[in-house]
């Protein structure tokens, strides 16, 4: 059991390692290019190699991100009445309670407890959870929705490309499967060492509030995913799934999205290093809990 | 149609991250070359090592004989190349790491592996770990005079190398948490290279292009005689001759241009040589591997 979870954990651990040892050591990073090679091409092309492949059904896919986006709802719901009854800005802390870390730490997650199974599933949320982090997400912290903004997400078109392979049935030229196949290998490792860059270069402010949240958002996140998990009656690598990934930390992404709109980004790079932090602690815990 | 089928699966994930690597500069798209470059050599490129012969079993005889083969392939190289200099009085200090250490890694190890799979791959990794180590000692003594014993000591690699060797002949199971750490970090090391490769391409600049093209085609042609020549000496069959055949005749090395310049050895022929095998070998590799896989 302690070298299962060790075999899921560890590459988190050092690959996000790696990433702070590089700031560290006083190694130049350049968080930009990294992003946008993972975000532009490592990104579409793992979805489109993990679902070309065929590990999931259509329908199991469709079920997980429907799931997955009840959970968010979830996660906002429970975060929005959190933070009214602590007189807290919702404007602020609502979005890092809906969107959490489903790619860069809940991929690499997935695939090493439930292997390509896991993934496609993590992939059906991750899809969910980074559309509503540039729809709903934007939307609360620039004050209005933003739609627009989901047709420039590479994600899209790589999820475009891979349903029309899947909805007709259709295996892909092995040219393409082997090229996404390289490329894509890009994205998990890429993603992880920036949240390790991240994670030693962010700027914190209020750490009791970002350690409350953090809790929140972990703990939180949990039972929503468990009581989802047990109505749905989910089982085997769907269940684990959805209950990692709604027991994330809070995205990086929301501490970019809190600096854009001037949202106290201090204080949301608190509940991101935070929870980050925490989840390094509760993820041996949460792993227990899902392969056992 | 089966036969372009398959030589297309291996050479179009070279063409199109190459591809992506130019045009990612051509967009002004941000692209810090020293960074990519440090992350696949320090981190990424030890863990593919290490992660592939987790993952392949290879037996201590197989990777004796290839590195036997690398090795002749790799003297053979010197020695022909020594030659023509010669004989076109040209300085072998300035042209022969270029001719020598052709690009195993980031064109040669995705060829082998799409060509052969994760077997393929193991070898291909043997000629290259040879490579990584004659260039910063036998490359670095022919263009500076001296070996940089300090720039092996600082290469991840290297000892990556001896760690693969030892998993090799004590035939050790790696736990698990290794293998999936390596195997994630090994991952960038073929499409990031590939992708820095058509980025270096677009920056080159290049003089000289009658002797560059003149030493280019030497190189490829040399190449695939030479592996030719040692698999067919060695008795070699199967995947170790296709690898001693495709990593021999890949083009001139981009490192071989980074060394040309640290070492002020006429870096825009050597850019030239790297420009024009590279472009000829997009055009010769199908036929390459049409020959190494299809037709006996």
């Amino acid at each position: 059991m302690l070298a299962d979870i060790a075999a899921v954990i560890a590459p988190i651990f050092v690959c996000a390692g790696i990433g702070m040892a590089w700031i560290w050591s006083g190694k130049a990073f350049n968080t930009e290019m990294v992003t946008e090679i993972s975000f532009n091409l490592g990104i579409p092309c793992i979805i489109f190699s993990t679902l070309t492949r065929l590990t999931v059904s259509t329908e199991a896919f469709a079920e997980m991100a429907v799931i997955y986006a009840i959970a968010t709802l979830g996660f906002l719901t429970l975060g929005a009445i959190v933070l009214k009854l602590a007189g807290l800005p919702l404007t602020t802390f609502l979005p890092g309670q809906g969107f959490c870390n489903n790619g860069n730490m809940g991929l690499p997650l997935s695939l090493f407890a439930f292997g390509e199974q896991g993934l496609a599933y993590a992939i059906s949320t991750f899809v969910i959870s980074s559309i509503g982090s540039f729809t709903v997400g934007m939307g609360i912290y620039s004050g209005r929705p933003s739609w627009g903004l989901v047709w420039r997400n590479p994600i899209i078109y790589g999820l475009l490309l891979t349903l029309v392979f899947m909805l007709s049935g259709t295996k892909p030229p092995q040219w393409l499967s082997n090229t996404t196949q390289i490329l894509g290998g890009v994205a998990i490792p890429m993603m992880l060492i920036s949240l390790g860059v991240a994670m030693a270069r962010l700027k914190i402010a209020g750490f009791g509030r970002a350690l409350f949240l953090s809790v929140l958002r972990i703990g939180g996140g949990f039972a929503i995913g468990l009581a989802i998990a047990e109505i749905a009656g989910l089982h085997g690598a769907a269940r684990g799934v959805l209950l990692m990934q709604s027991a994330m930390p809070v995205a990086v992404n929301n501490y970019l999205l809190a600096q854009r709109f001037n949202r106290n980004p201090s204080e949301v790079a608190g509940t991101v290093v935070v929870s980050t932090a925490l989840s390094f602690a509760t993820l041996p815990l949460l792993l227990y809990f899902v392969l056992g | 149609m089966e036969v372009i089928g398959d030589l297309m699966a291996v050479v179009t994930p070279v063409f199109i991250c190459v591809a992506i690597g130019l045009l990612w500069g051509k967009l002004n798209k941000p692209f810090d070359t020293d960074i990519i470059t440090s992350l696949v050599y320090t981190v990424g490129a030890p863990c593919l090592i290490i992660a592939t012969f987790a993952k392949v079993k290879i037996s201590s005889a197989a990777l004796a004989e290839l590195a036997l083969a690398g090795l002749l392939c790799y003297a053979a190289f010197a020695v022909i190349g020594a030659l023509v200099l010669k004989a076109a009085r040209l300085e072998i200090a300035d042209y022969l790491p270029s001719l020598m250490f052709p690009l195993t890694g980031s064109m040669g190890l995705p060829v082998c592996l799409f060509a052969l799979g994760e077997p393929g791959l193991a070898l291909a990794l043997v000629y290259f770990m040879l490579g990584t180590l004659g260039t910063f000692t036998v490359g670095a003594a022919i263009a500076a005079g001296r070996v940089s014993l300090k720039e092996i000591a600082r290469t991840p690699a290297v000892y990556a190398v001896f760690v693969a060797v030892y998993m090799v002949v004590a035939e050790v199971q790696t736990p698990q948490w290794i293998v999936n750490t390596t195997a994630l970090l090994g991952g960038t090391v073929i499409p990031m290279q590939l992708i820095a490769l058509g980025r270096s391409l677009m920056a080159l600049r290049f003089a000289g292009v009658g002797r560059s093209t003149a030493l280019g085609l030497l190189r490829l042609a040399m190449g695939v005689a030479v592996g030719w020549g040692v698999a067919a000496g060695l008795g070699l069959t199967g995947a170790a001759r296709a690898v001693v055949i495709l990593q021999s005749a890949m083009p001139v090395a981009v490192s071989s241009y980074l060394f040309a310049q640290l070492y002020g050895r006429k870096p825009e022929e050597v850019a030239g040589m790297v420009l024009i095998s590279t472009a000829v070998s997009f055009l010769t590799l199908p036929l390459l591997l049409y020959f190494v896989l299809h037709a006996g």
